[in-house]
């Protein structure tokens, strides 16, 4: 005998929500590890375990059609690894990683260190500058550039896109009606982009040239790139936006990492375990699964709530503690199982050197002036002041 | 293959098994325990124990924990 599903009238996709989750994820994970949101129409996961399990249990809580909170984006990704469980998702999966994986990226890892340190050297001799703008979104777009192997104009749209990409995953609200045409000009460019378009040399040209020699099928290399813009930009936007807020909070945090720079890869994970860069994801429950005694049916829409996870103190102590020591490598930001991120090699490169260049080139530094706007899957500041002590 | 053992009874013996196909060299299982795993010249990860228990369990349970893609368990 079953117990009946924990429900709550909360709107997941409610602006003040969006801006702050954390009391939303803490009463709804003290209520229980599964609740029915009735206005939503979702199951959300709000507890460390049980988010971990379903994860990795991709037999149960399936992708198709799924990861979206509406039909018109689950239409819109079908085909692509995101949207699909294994055995077809393995050899989407190996497509799309191949480019991703440490060897791939070896010779990007200096390149990503010598542009941030760059970067943030001339930042710190302004003395003031925005968070966001000036580091936190031109940092991952040039690197996101390279990587392609793009220039000129769509460089200039990728922030918009790369926001626009994230936006229509939520809910069919407002948000999510005015960026279907700006995700639309995304896919757009990637249909018709050809080799030529891009830079020799980049991974982007080396997909193409993957293609015309076969090892890809014909078509894939648009869609790679298209799901490498729009996963990749503004998620790790919103991480290194997080790194600069976090460490400006708990001044005494960036002091542990300056005087100790082997710190630097669990401070990264502990910035990612405190704020995710992404609040919901989806998928489909195949069959009535039962979790501490009440049942989600076969066919429901669960939301993965990582933040609620990440904060859970059932696994993590103390979680709503900042703590860079505390080395929280299996965080659920980057998701887990066989559809975490494929591109976290690549994050972690460019958060470690954000986090390096700035406990070299910054003595201290104060924030002030945080702007958070409402956005229905990635939760990123959108101006930070920073006072920076060279 | 060899096998690191403990104190006999301490610890039940298991087995690592790598669903190779599904593994991304990520590198995180190396970090884990680098006494048990490697990834090779070609990003291929390299068992080097795959039967462990006691202190060396406790690691390869590590490693199998930090695996992003899950692709990585205990038998």
């Amino acid at each position: 005998m079953s117990a009946p599903v924990a429900a709550s009238d909360i709107d997941l996709f409610a602006d003040d929500v969006l801006v702050d989750p954390y009391p939303t994820y803490t009463a709804l994970r003290e209520q229980a590890a599964v609740v029915h949101l009735p206005v939503n129409d979702v199951y959300a996961l709000t507890r460390y375990d049980v988010i971990r399990d379903a994860l990795g249990d991709p037999e149960t809580f399936s992708s198709v059609k799924a990861i979206g909170f509406n039909p018109m984006v689950n239409d819109a990704l079908q085909g692509t690894s995101l949207a699909s469980d294994p055995p077809v998702h393995t050899q989407l999966r190996a497509t799309l990683s191949a480019n991703l994986t440490p060897r791939a990226l070896r010779g990007l890892g200096e390149t990503i260190e010598a542009k941030a340190d760059t970067l943030v050297a001339e930042l710190a001799t302004r003395g003031s500058f925005d968070a966001i703008d000036d580091l936190a979104r031109a940092f991952p777009l040039e690197i996101v550039a390279d990587l392609i192997g793009f220039t000129g104009t769509v460089k200039a749209n990728m922030l918009r896109w790369g926001q626009a990409a994230m936006e229509v995953i939520g809910p069919m609200n407002p948000r999510t009606q005015e960026n279907f045409p700006i995700a639309g000009e995304l896919y757009g460019w990637c249909s018709q982009v050809t080799a030529d378009d891009l830079a020799d040399g980049s991974i982007g040209r080396g997909i193409f040239d993957a293609e015309s020699r076969g090892d890809i099928p014909e078509g894939a290399a648009g869609h790679i790139i298209h799901q490498y813009l729009g996963a990749g930009v503004d998620t790790t936007i919103a991480s290194i936006g997080n790194i600069i807020a976090l460490f400006g909070r708990h001044p005494e945090q960036f002091a542990k990492v300056r005087d100790d720079l082997s710190l630097v890869p669990a401070a990264f994970a502990e910035v990612l375990r405190f704020w995710p860069p992404v609040h919901a994801w989806g998928r489909r429950v195949t069959k009535d699964v039962e979790i501490d005694g009440a049942v989600i049916p076969a066919g429901a829409h669960a939301a993965i709530l990582f933040g609620a996870g990440n904060h859970d103190p059932r696994h993590y102590d103390d979680p709503d503690t900042f703590d860079i020591t505390r080395n929280p490598v299996d965080h659920l930001s980057f998701g887990y199982g066989p559809h975490g991120c494929a591109g976290q090699g690549l994050a972690r490169m460019e958060g470690h050197a954000v986090i390096r260049a700035l406990a070299t080139h910054l003595t201290s530094f104060e924030v002030d002036g945080e702007v958070r706007l409402p956005s229905n899957i990635t939760r990123s500041i959108s101006e930070l002041r920073v006072l920076a002590h060279a | 293959m060899t096998t690191l053992t403990a104190p006999p009874g301490k610890d039940t013996l298991m087995k690592i098994e790598l669903d190779r196909p599904r593994c991304e060299a990520h590198g995180l299982c190396e970090e884990a325990a680098p006494d048990l795993m490697h990834l090779d010249d070609h990003d291929d990860l390299v068992l080097d124990v795959t039967e462990v228990d006691g202190a060396a369990l406790e690691r390869a349970r590590a490693a199998v924990r930090v695996c992003p893609v899950a692709a990585l368990r205990l038998v």
